[in-house]
């Protein structure tokens, strides 16, 4: 098992600036896996009940001479602790901007590797990052688990291809800072938060208590997938009764999930993604969330990198 | 339909206030534990609501009908309601957007007797809320503040330095003598139990801490430190940076009353109500009262 490869400066700088914070959100530990062409880091995906965030890296999105090697057709799997893989990268960075000389200068190696700690008598794996600046050279060694039995990297792969489904119906949520403001301060009112989603371009999002009912309702946002025309005489109801309508016509959806875990999903925008969609997933079986990256500068998709969050669904029948 | 029809569906109250937060910042001044329940009173001249805790302590936000942008009354007598002040705020807090002013609209009673409250600004974007209301307990002590003679035992304090001394009179804790003294003028804050700390607050005419001073006999007063505590521990940042005065007045029996001013002002970058010489005018002014019972009558 043998892993190896350079972080490009772009890619250490999307790792850096943008998705090692996004992703230290999600949860402490995340597993990192490796295949011949993606890099992909996975939150929740093995166990159920959290918010479960994949975030995919086509190799050279942020490596350059990219080698791996297994037994099990090439592909690592290993849990790491991303606030201290987000620590090593960052002092990487300090040392290459403080000894900088060129942009060949410094590269930025990662590896796998295999080191007997201090007073321990049995070896440890450790994802290391090498830095060579001007003068000196800094290794860090990220602690990570024992990498995946080849039975848990098939489990963890088929959770990835059961992640990958699509909602029929995408709303795009156009203000993400207005949206996650929002939420956080309806964290206060309740716990379990009620989101529609309508063909029509409409947000519905709602926490409803015996004492307060709060909610706020986003319309005429872009769809993508299935759409219908809004009814003209809809214009003039509550966002609740609109809701009820919509969702009695089949042409909206309803889900509920915990408010903590909506609010944690919105702070992906930590990644500056360029387009944020909601959706929930056929059947109702979880709320989805996908975040869109442009290549800088234009408005096409960035297919090298993709996000997204799944929101498990809450059993309102269980409480 | 006709118009005594109107009038009989119209609600008690519909009013629109152009700055959330400044609501917000009144209301949050008088909230110094998790589970308060609040009386709302309405009338034509604005809405009062009033917390009160043990018999010992009563706090009341003046939000008069010039905070609002419209307001629409149409009831009779003074509609009561009572409401979790906790979840007012909470739910109105939810409106506020930081660098934006959000306009809401206010309406109470809705179908069920709940309090409504709905964003205003966008039709594509909407916040709504519905606050369940209670039928309001009576208030259980009256407080009706009485002068203690003939001249009014009275100072006002920047509320910043107010705020400190009874910040750091947590220290001795418990029980708080609050003394007043013409001459030298001077009022003092004493407390003892694990030690003694003594906070003195002089009136010299030339400094601006103690702003203005009126008493002619020495007074003296004990009150529950937590009480005390109650009138400064929420006070909102914006009393801070505005530099405003607190007025203290004690009272027939040594209750002591508190006023407080809370600007509710939409924000600064797009506000349209200070005048030339940078003042906000009163009637972007929320009036916060608090009434505390003396310990003890140690009327000296």
């Amino acid at each position: 098992m043998k892993f190896k490869a350079f972080l490009t400066e772009h890619g250490v700088s999307l790792l850096e600036k943008r998705f090692l914070p996004a992703l230290d959100k999600m949860g402490k530990i995340c597993h990192l896996f490796l295949t011949r062409d993606h890099a992909i880091f996975l939150h929740n995906l093995l166990n159920g009940d959290g918010v479960q965030c994949i975030a995919q890296f086509r190799k050279q999105a942020l490596f350059d001479d990219y080698r791996i090697s297994s037994q099990n057709e090439d592909r690592i799997a290993f849990a790491i602790d991303v606030s201290l893989l987000l620590r090593a990268v960052r002092s990487s960075v300090s040392i290459c901007t403080e000894f900088g000389n060129g942009p060949t200068a410094n590269r930025l190696q990662i590896k796998l590797v295999k080191k007997l700690p201090l007073n321990c008598t049995q070896p440890m794996p450790f994802l290391t990052f090498e830095t060579k600046g001007y003068k000196s050279a800094v290794v860090q060694d990220v602690p990570i688990s024992k990498p995946l039995s080849r039975a848990e990297v098939l489990e963890l792969q088929t959770a990835l291809d059961l992640a990958q489904d699509l909602p029929q119906t995408l709303v795009q949520v156009p203000d993400l800072n207005q949206l996650q403001n929002f939420v956080e301060r309806m964290k206060h009112v309740g716990d379990l938060l009620n989101v529609s989603i309508s063909k029509y371009g409409d947000l519905h999002v709602q926490i409803s208590t015996t004492l307060i009912t709060l909610g706020a309702e986003f319309r005429k946002l872009l769809v993508i997938g299935e759409q219908a025309e809004s009814p003209s005489d809809d214009r003039n109801l509550s966002a609740q009764t609109r809701s009820e309508r919509a969702i009695s016509r089949g042409d909206a959806q309803r889900v509920q999930v915990s408010v903590k875990h909506f609010s944690r999903s919105l702070q992906c925008h930590l990644a500056k993604p360029d387009c944020t969609f909601y959706g929930i997933a056929s059947q109702g079986s979880c709320l989805t969330v996908i975040f869109q990256f442009f290549i800088p500068g234009t408005h096409q998709t960035d297919k090298s990198i993709s996000l997204h969050c799944r929101l498990p669904v809450l059993d309102p029948g269980s409480n | 339909m006709s118009s005594s029809a109107v009038e009989a569906e119209a609600p008690d109250l519909v009013c629109q206030l152009d700055s959330v937060q400044g609501m917000v910042d009144a209301l949050s001044a008088v909230r110094w534990k998790r589970h308060q329940d609040a009386v709302v009173e309405l009338s034509e001249h604005g809405v009062v609501l009033i917390v009160e805790d043990t018999g010992c302590l009563q706090a009341k936000v003046y939000l008069q009908r010039e905070l609002f942008v419209r307001y629409e009354y149409n009831a009779e007598g003074r509609p009561r309601f009572g409401v979790s002040l906790g979840l007012f705020v909470d739910c109105l807090n939810s409106f506020s957007a930081p660098g934006r002013s959000s306009t809401i609209e206010i309406q109470y009673p809705g179908p069920d007797m709940q309090l409504l409250v709905k964003s205003v600004d966008s039709h594509d974007a909407c916040i709504y809320a519905e606050i369940r209301t209670r039928i309001p307990d009576t208030i259980s002590w009256d407080y009706n503040f009485e002068p203690a003679g003939s001249t009014p035992l009275t100072f006002t304090v920047k509320s910043a330095a107010l705020k400190e001394a009874i910040d750091d009179l947590e220290w001795p804790g418990s029980s708080i003598q609050i003394v007043i003294q013409p001459d030298p003028p001077c009022i003092t804050f004493k407390g003892e139990g694990h030690g003694d700390l003594q906070v003195d607050f002089t009136y010299y005419v030339n400094t601006d801490l103690v702003i203005a001073f009126h008493c002619d006999r020495q007074v003296s007063y004990r009150y529950k430190y937590k009480f005390l505590r109650a009138i400064t521990s929420n006070l909102p940042s914006s009393v801070i940076k505005d530099n405003r005065g607190s007025k203290l007045t004690i009272g027939r029996g040594g209750m002591l009353k508190v006023q407080h001013l809370v600007s509710v002002a939409r924000a600064a970058a797009s506000h349209p109500h200070i005048d030339s010489a940078g003042h906000q005018q009163p009637s972007r002014i929320a009036y916060i009262e608090f009434f505390v019972k003396s310990e003890v009558d140690e009327d000296n």
